[in-house]
């Protein structure tokens, strides 16, 4: 089968703007995209560039942008990805700086993920490693999806967080630093969830970009979990973003509703003058354009700091406060 | 019409017809944010509703369906409030569940998911609404009010009702992301190139607009957290759809429309000027479908969508 690559070229020590070359490779329709670029290097372009090594997702150096979708390139088939017209497009990843055609500068990541300090630190040092430092079965089943983690920084190059906020962690970051976190061995926790807290954890957008994860990490689930350790330890939980969950969560505790504009208030700090003065253009546009009352932006307002609940409740909201009181939710 | 998955992708639920859908009784979760900040949205569903013949029976002790904040505070939570919300269903007869917010969708079809593969989960559910004496027998799906156009309604059908077509209006879509990812949650279509807004767009007399920010987040959830992000998510999507030739933006999610309809001003700086109109879903078919244009609150918008509705002859 014939398929045409349509390839991304570039060198940054030679080239202003890149090109794009199309290469036609005979192979069979199953083969990888992994494989067809290593046909193209070997018998029509030796200078095309890509990063690989273990061919079978396990080294994580072949993740690029394959006909508009980021993944690695061993773990898509042809077959998958080829358009109508026969066509591969192959593009470095998204959200880092190209170097040579598909070969991408990664220290970006590679920062981010060196700043968690990813090794082990133990109470206490053990420097002959004398003994072995055991986990239980239980203890390891939460680490073990993470560990498969390798790196490949698909769900960084998927984040639209980083794409236009490059002081985000990222997923990748943020799910290593799960690792450390919920393992017993380590004695940091705090101070990794107030590391992780600093480099924008609750910057994450819910937006699950990072769910397609080759390794089925799901970087987006353990960024909850580190959410929740963050405010089940409270490590920095006067900040914006711990304050919203849980102004979102007291608002619904008290009416069964997200009240909004208590819950702008009471994010953003109600006595925060420069927050304040940042919002308050925003509130006055809603105002002006009917999407909020004046009297709900009143009630939202003035009704908590009278201790009373900011709108008026869904019928039945005892329930609702059995069910957050059963489970013994943070509110605060 | 659904994407093709293979078999042990599909969720649960999308093996079997309602009796909602036969009976054309829906039961109704609006959410938050048509109750509060869009009530335009409330309305215009109301008023789509009466047009494609169908009932909306809102379930108005419905809680919050946890916005996907309340997850970071604790795991259990939005399950347990999503199961009360299908136990008051349930208890109305009802077994389908419409939204009309991506939000919602995706977290209460998590919740469902969750509830549904697991009888510990589902026991401890049960075990806190016994409380106050309700149940939750398992037996609700939750369907995005898209999907209801497409499965129950038809395109065809649709095409059909339209009384106003939209002149070639190019129409951006904008899915919002808890309605297509994660797919395992939503799988009603692929997450990668949706196409449902663009049928219904099509369907109504609008060009589909494609863009790759399509199916992109809005940052909403981020809008409070630090200044600038979101509003540069929003002015990135808005730039890419304006630059595709995009005269307005359709979103089926009223956190989208907040954040398109409002950040666009202040991502400007950044993005340029893009000042796109953003229609939530319901409005337009409303409209196409022939409900008078001073009932869908078109007023309500930041970015005035009637300047380019009078512009293309749709409204004087």
């Amino acid at each position: 089968m014939g398929i045409k690559l349509d390839i991304f070229r570039f060198d940054e020590a030679t080239d202003d703007v890149p090109h794009r070359d199309v290469v036609e490779v005979d192979v069979p329709e199953t083969t990888t995209v992994l494989d067809a670029l290593e046909t193209a290097k070997a018998e029509i372009d030796g200078s095309i560039s890509f990063r690989r090594s273990c061919r079978s997702a396990i080294c994580g150096s072949c993740s690029m942008n394959i006909n508009g979708v980021t993944g690695l390139a061993c773990k898509t088939p042809c077959n998958t990805v080829t358009n109508a017209d026969g066509v591969i497009k192959v593009d470095p990843m998204p959200n880092f700086q190209p170097m040579k055609d598909l070969v991408v500068h990664m220290d970006p990541f590679w920062d981010k993920y060196h700043r968690l300090k990813p090794y082990l630190q133990p109470a206490d040092k053990d420097e002959d490693h004398e003994r072995e430092r055991r986990v239980s079965p239980e203890d390891m089943k939460k680490l073990v999806d993470v560990a498969n983690c390798v790196m490949c920084a698909t769900c960084y190059a998927l984040c639209p967080v980083v794409s236009v906020d490059p002081a985000f962690a990222g997923p990748a970051a943020i799910a290593y630093a799960y690792r450390f976190i919920e393992d017993v061995r380590d004695s940091q926790r705090k101070e990794r969830i107030a590391q992780i807290s600093e480099d924008y954890l609750w910057l994450c957008a819910h937006c699950y970009a990072c769910s397609y994860c080759p390794k089925h990490v799901d970087p987006n689930d353990r960024i909850i979990d580190v959410k929740r350790a963050a405010i089940k330890d409270r490590v920095m939980i006067n900040e914006r973003g711990p304050r919203h969950a849980l102004i979102v969560s007291k608002t619904i505790k008290q009416t069964g509703m997200l009240a909004e504009t208590e819950v702008v208030l009471g994010t953003v700090g109600r006595f925060n003058v420069r927050g304040m003065i940042k919002v308050t253009p925003q509130a006055l546009r809603m105002v002006a354009s009917g999407k909020l009352t004046p009297t709900e932006m009143l009630a939202g307002t003035a009704a908590p700091m009278l201790g009373q609940p900011s709108m008026k409740p869904i019928p039945k909201v005892d329930e609702v406060r059995t069910i957050f009181e059963s489970l013994e939710v943070p509110v605060s | 019409m659904a994407a093709t998955l293979l078999p042990e992708e599909m969720p649960l639920e999308s093996h079997r017809k309602s009796r909602s859908a036969q009976t054309r009784r829906y039961g109704f979760f609006p959410g938050c944010v048509a109750k509060e900040s869009c009530k335009e949205l409330f309305n215009s569903t109301m008023l789509l509703a009466d047009r494609l013949g169908i009932e909306l029976i809102e379930l108005t002790a419905a809680s919050c369906c946890g916005a996907s904040v309340v997850n970071d505070v604790n795991r259990d939570v939005a399950r347990v409030l999503n199961a009360r919300t299908y136990a008051q269903a349930e208890a109305l007869g009802l077994d389908d569940v419409i939204t009309i917010c991506s939000t919602c969708t995706g977290h209460m079809r998590a919740a469902n998911k969750e509830l549904l593969e697991s009888e510990e989960r589902m026991d401890h559910a049960n075990g806190i609404l016994a409380k106050f004496g309700a149940k939750y027998q398992g037996g609700v799906m939750v369907r995005h009010l898209l999907w209801l156009l497409i499965d129950d309604i038809g395109l065809d059908n649709l095409a059909k009702m339209v009384v106003r077509p939209l002149n070639g209006l190019r129409v951006a879509p904008f899915y919002g992301c808890h309605i297509i990812r994660p797919e395992s949650v939503n799988g009603w279509e692929s997450a990668r190139n949706p196409h449902s807004l663009e049928d219904v767009i099509a369907a109504i007399g609008g060009e589909p607009v494609d863009y790759a920010g399509k199916t992109r987040c809005c940052g909403f959830h981020i809008q409070l957290e630090k200044d600038n992000t979101a509003a540069n998510m929003v002015g990135q999507n808005m730039r890419m759809a304006k630059d595709h030739g995009a005269e307005a933006v359709i979103t089926p999610c009223p956190l989208c429309h907040l954040a398109l309809d409002s950040y666009q001003l202040d991502a400007a700086a950044r993005w340029g000027r893009t000042d796109l109109p953003t229609f939530h879903l319901p409005q337009l078919v409303a409209f196409a479908l022939g409900v008078p244009a001073d009932k869908l609150g078109l007023n309500k918008h930041l970015v005035d969508p009637r300047t380019i509705m009078v512009e293309r002859e749709l409204i004087s």
